[in-house]
């Protein structure tokens, strides 16, 4: 063979696939001062951090925000009118935020540091928050603006943001402030839980989109499904969707949502109140110069003109007094507004709001209403609206600020209101006191951190507009530290929308090729989310800030392109060049195809001021498909990936809008002529976890959607900084390795800090029965030496003010004292109690001592009432052992009250069991069903013996080659002495894995396929079969019998139907339900049957009645003479004088007397049948029961 | 000694031939046994020759990073110095003290804190072994003479621990397993086709030569195959972690071989003498013989041995257990008890 060992060697590291043990332990030693190792991390998050940052920035969104609200005003009167004149006038206006970091509050005299850091709320249940501010201003009448600064409670901030303490610190100073060393931040801490806004896809904005939904129909009468929809966003990011409804008859309508209602409009009223306008413009401005012969168009649109006359409004003022009229009460506007300003506001907060330009809007009006008759005409396309084409990204910090701005709108209007409550109730109203402004401000609500903190720690938006979203749940998550992989998921996870969960059709679901590159194709989990909850690929950005892209509009009228206000364009000008949905100008297709080139040479190659993440869709005329034109995109929450640009060989951004209408080659060898980029690498297609299974070309595709997942519910490591963490419940693997075989971008994301699972020797063979239907065997001896071993740690919280009502301290901490003069007795009770409790808790204070053992029902902390004395204890729920691992004593936010909260963390010890999950890095999970003594385990030549023992069985139909490939190149990298390059994409036909690691494993001296001859350890006999012997990282799954199992014999029953219950919380039974009867009547297996249903159930004996077949008429007698028997009372006559005499008669327990219904017996029924029979009998439906014999 | 004569000596005892040998492995063949006696020696060298390891830990004190359980695992693992370990200590379920004495146990101490600002390392080389101990010393092969590493100390922390260390065997815990790895061969040349070589293109490129390879004759081309041979020459490489020598791990093997070969034979002729009515009735007594020999110290908990049988569901190899004890191998499974090591294998 050409290849000797030292060749071996070399080959593999050249690669990027090191071990750099030495690094790293030096490097946690010893944390960089300066900056981060690993900032892949961080750019990991930066969608958060970012969006954060963008709007809280000086002049960010928020600015913005405060500034879009503008001025509310209230009067004094609340009878005034025009002729009378409306009082005096107050206007308000915000003028200025101020958001602080976190600090003691001012109440705090005592401490010194006043920093909160993030690790502190974490520890302390809290919730890490800066104090908002608004600076007020109102003026009455005409008079100056005056100043009040009013506290808005407390906001919480992003970690990592530009608020955060831990901002641009270094790792060491994390470190120095018990943070994780690389820190990512772009999380809020509430309630010590790590909860992060996560993204949603929304639609693209300012782009017009041609729609055709069924719904659209359902607006009214010759309403048809065809419509075009512009989700317009505002500079602040608020934003707000305008439709136009293409009407059977040829109209268009214009509508829209305020406040969760909808309105319609007739567009030419908009058209017309837009600009001063005339009919001929508006023809020219929709009919260009070559379709003057289209009578398709023609005709609707002089019909659209035609039909607008009914209003007869002329002029522009006209037009917009008649909608400021209509609009004056839905707008909420001033009373002393004039109708035509309100039709102006009506035009500013409603119509396309992201333009300034009452022109613009007019003209992207015109080129919808284009759009719209093209559609309708069937010479464009609908676009797709699941398609990451027409899609953005929610962000996070957008969210936040959106909600921000409402609630300090709100703020205004309750304002407003509380004057007016102020007037109804008859107080004295005085707009010119300061005082009166002042109380009334208190009385009003200003608690805006407060509903954040809601809307965090809930993920309920509770909004008046509903901010034009689909849904008003499920905005927040808890990013769980389960592992590193879980965690840092979150941060790349965008949601569809909870509105599409709903949704029968699974075309919202599919994987559509315009995503490629900006999601993952395999990360994205199977079952109800599937296809909904995406993950960014892993080099995908999103923008966060728009571009400066002033020069933009000016260079493309010097390209060719015909500026759009300059009328009448040219006739072969037919293409718009659009830029954020402004209309620059119009341009011949040839030219259109010129600029966008253009553009794109000088972007990249950093010329004439256009900005490198400009997004350039040239979309091309075509034969009825997508509307043609150039759409230039610079702004927020969009998704840009790298490729590289081959005329310049430089980096480029591209965006999912433009990528349909680009040619880019995926690897090197594949550029033909005509391409104009192509991929960085292959592998940016995946997520960070998908990128973390190897050799996943190999593997049959779900099987790596199946890794994606469980490499999330592994037990690994949550992070390093665990002490200073409360999570309710972490899981921790205590022997975690670093794999052999990984891709470098392990590395570069620094997974090494979070190992997440083991390398285990593997041999495929079919041994001992006990590895049948995917069970693994697990070497005893590996068990033994803490293969696998992982602890749970679960944090409980002990507060006394939950158990008092009072608001000053009741109940402390410690033992109690038996009362003063107590006598003998009580006192020895109370020393008794004392030694029996002393041994688990410490004597002194009463609190857990750290180390101790703890079972269920032990005390883990004492407390007593300050009065009596009486002591009380809180009580371990959890039924595992546990240790104590940490006792924090929590003190309340000001440090003015004795300490009323204690936080435990308990630490429960997870060996490996019989029944716990384990599993490859390729979707192959197994449960662990035998721990096998090593003497009797299969064992290689040189006495090496397996770790761990799979089926072969498990391969044939999933297909995971690629764990076949990580066995040889995990035992060749063990062998040598190197780690492994599992980068998926790497290998082909002509360059195989299999010859790569053969190689490899044969200059060690062991076979080219990876197989062993191997013995059987009972017999020492040599197997007929060589055996596939490899070592492959396993990983330990979350999911353990300890917390599945469930048993029951007897226990807790339904009070209603006397039914075991269910749930493995409330020791409930597993139901035996009408198929699993089914199959053991089938078995004939009746006495089974039986015992399940009825003996172990609710079996019943009750008395029933012979004779009319009742149970419910059956009454026991009276015990007189004779003794208490059971009778039927139906069957039983009234005893009269006659009858006394005679022996038969019984009497009931209030003293009437019967004679007969003696046939009764006792019979055994299911309980519920009893129970049946009286749900009917209050029906009025009698049940009868022949018994017999 | 030659394959020829190996095939013809029928009478000739066992022979073993010392390839190599240094105080840490042993490498020889072994002839002219058969299958079953080499593996037996395999096996038992594997599981059953006692050594010593720490079983108990005392926590007086600890404050460092590990936790106890996890601190006690890892000191189980140290191996100790545990020559001539039958004729120094007795297990300690057959010693009379309560719980354990200096008759069959070692007190190892670890006393270790961090006082300045540079972490300490703690090595097994800071176990200190009671004074008039004849064996236990921890097993030190580094060239800096520390040990393996226990547990790293930061400034204030503290260890304080009394660890018991007693005789047992690795069936009972891998801590007690005296060789780390066994190779074991026979008939590299595959001439008795116990093993059909599955290859690609060519058996012979794919699959390397064995270096034992050399010990004996090639096949001859088209040489018929004996279907009556049985192996007989076993390559058997003994690697040791330390507590004991390879060759004393070896008659260690050898002896306890014996005695088990013994309490069989001595069962037989009990059974056999009492008659078929006894046989057929296989006593508890008659197990307990079956378990005899070597044999770890008692749990003196639920899931050890010295648990009652009269709970219900209960093998005598002490099968189903009580809560989480979970399922167990034949020999007893995970410890799960111990005095500070819950749960810890």
């Amino acid at each position: 063979m050409p290849s000797t060992k030292k060749s071996v060697v070399s080959r593999s590291s050249a690669g990027q696939a090191v071990f750099d043990t030495i690094a790293r332990e030096k490097r946690f030693r010893n944390p960089p001062a300066d900056k981060t190792a690993f900032p892949a991390l961080n750019e990991a998050v930066r969608p958060h951090v970012d969006s954060w940052n963008a709007v809280f920035r000086e002049g960010g969104c928020l600015h913005q925000a405060i500034a879009d609200i503008g001025e509310r005003t209230v009067f004094d009167r609340l009878d005034g009118n025009a002729e009378t004149g409306y009082g005096n006038k107050l206007t308000v206006r915000i003028a200025n935020y101020y958001l602080g970091k976190s600090m003691l509050s001012s109440r705090d005299k005592t401490a010194m540091k006043r920093e909160i850091y993030p690790a502190e709320c974490r520890e302390r249940h809290s919730s890490y928050r800066g104090q908002l501010q608004l600076e007020l201003q109102y003026k009455v009448n005409n008079g100056d603006w005056q100043k009040e600064y009013r506290d808005c409670g407390l906001l919480p901030l992003m970690v990592m943001g530009n608020r955060c303490h831990l901002e641009s610190m270094s790792p060491r100073s994390l470190v120095d402030h018990k943070e994780e060393s690389e820190e990512i931040g772009g999380y809020f801490i509430v309630s010590g839980n790590e909860k992060l806004v996560r993204m949603l896809i929304v639609n693209r904005r300012n782009y017009a989109m041609a729609v055709i939904r069924s719904s659209y129909a359902k607006r009214g009468p010759s309403y048809t499904n065809m419509g075009v929809q512009i989700r317009c966003v505002r500079p602040d990011q608020s934003c707000m969707t305008n439709v136009i409804h293409y009407l059977s008859d040829g109209n268009i309508t214009f509508r829209f949502s305020w406040r969760k209602r909808e309105y319609l409009v007739p567009v030419m009223m908009i058209l017309k109140a837009l600009v001063d306008t005339n009919d001929r413009e508006i023809y020219e401005g929709i009919v260009g110069l070559d379709q003057r012969e289209d009578t398709f168009l023609t005709d609707r649109v002089e019909l659209l003109l035609r039909t607008y006359k009914a209003y007869n409004l002329y002029s522009r003022h006209e037009t917009l007094a008649y909608l400021g009229d209509k609009f004056r009460i839905v707008m909420q506007v001033s009373p002393d507004v004039s109708d035509v300003e309100v039709g102006k506001l009506f035009l500013k907060r409603i119509v396309l709001v992201y333009l300034n330009d009452d022109g613009d809007k007019q003209r992207q009006l015109l080129f919808m209403i284009k759009k719209l008759y093209s559609l309708v005409a069937g010479t464009c396309a609908a676009d797709n609206v699941d398609a990451a084409q027409h899609h953005e990204v929610l962000l996070g910090g957008f969210l936040y600020g959106q909600i921000l701005k409402e609630k300090f709108e709100e703020y205004l209007l309750n304002i407003r209101s509380q004057v007016r409550s102020d007037l109804m109730g008859g107080a004295k109203v005085e707009f010119g006191s300061p005082q009166y402004i002042r109380k009334m401000l208190g009385k009003v609500n200003e608690r805006i951190g407060e509903s954040l903190h809601y809307f965090l720690s809930t993920g309920n938006l509770s909004s008046p507009s509903g901010l034009d979203l689909q849904q008003t749940t499920g905005f927040t998550v808890v990013a769980e530290k389960l592992n590193f992989y879980r965690y840092i998921s979150h941060f790349r996870m965008v949601h569809r929308g909870s509105f599409f969960a709903q949704l029968k059709t699974t075309t919202v679901r599919k994987l559509l090729p315009e995503s490629w590159g900006f999601l993952c194709p395999v990360h994205t989990p199977d079952g109800s989310p599937c296809g909904l909850l995406n993950h960014l690929a892993h080099k995908c950005r999103i923008a966060t800030i728009t571009s400066d892209t002033s020069q933009v509009g000016p260079l493309v009228l010097t390209l060719g392109v015909h500026s759009a206000k300059v009328l009448p364009v040219p006739t072969d000008a037919t293409l718009s060049v659009q830029l954020d949905g402004r209309i620059l100008g119009w341009c011949s297709p040839r030219d259109a195809r010129r600029v966008a080139e253009s553009l794109r040479f000088y972007k990249v190659s950093g010329t004439h001021n256009v900005p490198l993440d400009l997004e350039i869709g040239y979309v091309p005329t075509s034969n009825g498909g997508q509307y043609p034109g150039v759409y230039l995109f610079s702004q927020e929450a969009r998704m840009i990936r790298p490729v590289k640009y081959l005329p310049l060989d430089k980096e480029d951004f591209v965006g999912p809008f433009e990528q349909p209408f680009l040619n880019i080659a995926v690897t090197d060898p594949e550029i033909k002529s005509g391409d104009s980029h192509v991929e960085f690498d292959p592998t940016n297609i995946l997520s960070i976890v998908a990128n973390m299974t190897p050799f996943s070309d190999f593997n049959q595709s779900p099987r790596n959607m199946y890794q994606c997942q469980m490499g999330k519910q592994t037990m690994g490591t949550p992070g390093t900084a665990i002490r200073h963490r409360t999570d309710n419940k972490m899981y921790r693997l205590q022997t975690g390795q670093s794999p052999v075989v990984r891709a470098p971008l392990y590395n570069t994301y620094g997974l090494d800090n979070f190992p997440n699972g083991m390398n285990a020797v593997v041999a495929v063979i079919a041994y001992t029965g006990y590895d049948m239907d995917d069970a693994m065997i697990i070497n005893k001896s590996a068990h033994e030496r803490g293969f696998g071993y992982g602890t749970v740690y679960k944090t409980e919280k002990y507060d006394l003010a939950e158990k008092s009502k009072s608001k000053s301290p009741v109940l402390a901490f410690g033992w109690g004292w038996a009362a003063i003069g107590a006598d003998a007795a009580a006192l020895a009770k109370y020393k008794a109690m004392k030694d029996k409790y002393s041994e688990t808790l410490d004597d002194m204070d009463g609190l857990p001592m750290v180390g101790q053992k703890i079972v269920e029902g032990q005390p883990v902390a004492v407390y007593h009432n300050m009065g009596t004395g009486e002591t009380f204890f809180f009580k371990y729920k959890g039924s595992e052992d546990a240790y104590i691992e940490e006792v924090r004593l929590l003190g309340n936010d000001v440090g003015d009250s004795i300490c009323q909260a204690i936080s435990v963390k308990f630490r429960i010890t997870r060996s490996p069991l019989i029944g716990d999950k384990f599993s490859s890095r390729h979707g192959q999970k197994g449960v662990c069903s035998q721990k096998w003594p090593a003497v009797d385990m299969p064992f290689s030549e040189s006495g090496i013996q397996p770790d761990v023992i799979i089926n072969p069985h498990a391969f044939p139909s999933r297909m995971t080659i690629g764990m076949f490939v990580e066995s040889m190149a995990g035992k060749a990298g063990t062998l040598h002495g190197f780690a492994q390059d599992s980068t998926p994409f790497k290998f082909g036909e002509q360059h195989t894995a299999f010859d790569y690691f053969g190689e490899q494993l044969k200059s060690a001296g062991y076979n080219y396929y990876g197989n062993e001859p191997m013995y059987s350890g009972i017999t020492g006999q040599e197997f007929h079969a060589d055996i596939y012997l490899g070592v492959v990282y396993y990983q330990r799954l979350r999911h353990m019998v300890n917390d599945k199992y469930q048993v029951r014999s007897t226990g807790p029953v339904d009070s209603r139907t006397r039914q075991p219950v269910k749930g493995r919380k409330r020791m409930g039974g597993l139901r035996i339900g009408e198929m699993e009867r089914d199959s053991l009547l089938a078995h004939g297996t009746a006495f089974l049957v039986q015992d399940r249903l009825l003996n172990c159930s609710d079996y019943h004996q009750t008395w029933v009645c012979r004779g009319c077949g009742s149970f419910l008429s059956t009454t026991p007698t009276a015990a007189g003479e004779r003794r208490a028997e059971v009778r039927c009372r139906r069957c039983a006559n009234k005893a009269t004088e006659f009858d006394i005499g005679k022996k038969g008669y019984w009497e009931d327990g209030l003293g009437n007397r019967f004679i007969g219904g003696e046939d009764t017996t006792v019979v055994v029924i299911p309980y519920v049948l009893k129970y049946l029979d009286v749900e009917l009998l209050a029906m009025g439906i009698q049940m009868k029961y022949d018994v017999s014999p | 000694m030659d394959g020829f004569d190996m095939m013809d000596s029928g009478t000739e005892g066992p022979t073993v031939t010392i390839r190599k040998a240094d105080s840490t492995r042993a490498d020889f063949v072994l002839s002219n046994v058969d299958l079953a006696f080499a593996n037996s020696i395999r096996r038992i060298i594997l599981a059953e020759v006692p050594t010593l390891a720490i079983d108990l830990v005392e926590v007086i004190n600890n404050s460092s990073v590990l936790p106890d359980e996890l601190l006690s695992h890892r000191l189980g693992l140290v191996p100790l110095e545990s020559s001539n370990i039958d004729e120094k200590m007795l297990y300690t379920r057959d010693c009379d003290c309560d719980g354990y004495c200096e008759r069959c146990s070692v007190v190892l101490t670890l006393v270790a804190k961090c006082t300045g600002d540079r972490n300490v390392t703690v090595y097994a080389r800071d176990l200190a072994v009671a004074a008039g101990a004849q064996l236990g010393s921890p097993v030190i092969t580094d060239e800096a003479q520390k040990g393996s590493i226990i547990c790293k100390l930061r400034k204030g922390q503290e260890l304080n621990l009394k660890c018991i260390a007693k005789k047992g065997i690795a069936k009972e815990h891998a801590k007690w397993q005296p060789c780390a790895a066994v190779a074991f061969e026979y008939d590299p040349h595959n001439k008795l086709k116990h093993v059909d070589y599955w290859y690609e293109t060519d058996a012979k490129a794919e699959w390397p030569k064995s270096a034992n390879a050399g010990w004996e004759e090639p096949p001859q081309e088209n040489e018929p195959f004996d279907y009556n041979a049985v192996p007989t020459k076993f390559y058997v490489d003994v690697e040791t972690v330390g507590s004991l020598q390879p060759d004393e791990i070896l008659r260690q093997g050898i002896k306890y071989l014996q005695e088990k070969l013994a309490t069989v034979i001595a069962g037989v002729q009990k059974t056999a003498g009492e008659g078929a009515a006894a046989a057929a009735g296989a006593d508890v007594g008659g197990m307990d013989d079956g378990y005899g020999g070597a044999r770890s110290p008692d749990m003196g908990d639920a899931n050890g041995y010295g648990r009652n049988f009269n709970d219900g569901y209960v093998t005598p190899y002490g099968g189903a257990g009580g809560a989480g004890a979970g399922a167990q191998t034949p020999f007893g499974g995970y410890g799960g008890g111990g005095y500070s090591n819950g749960g810890w294998p």
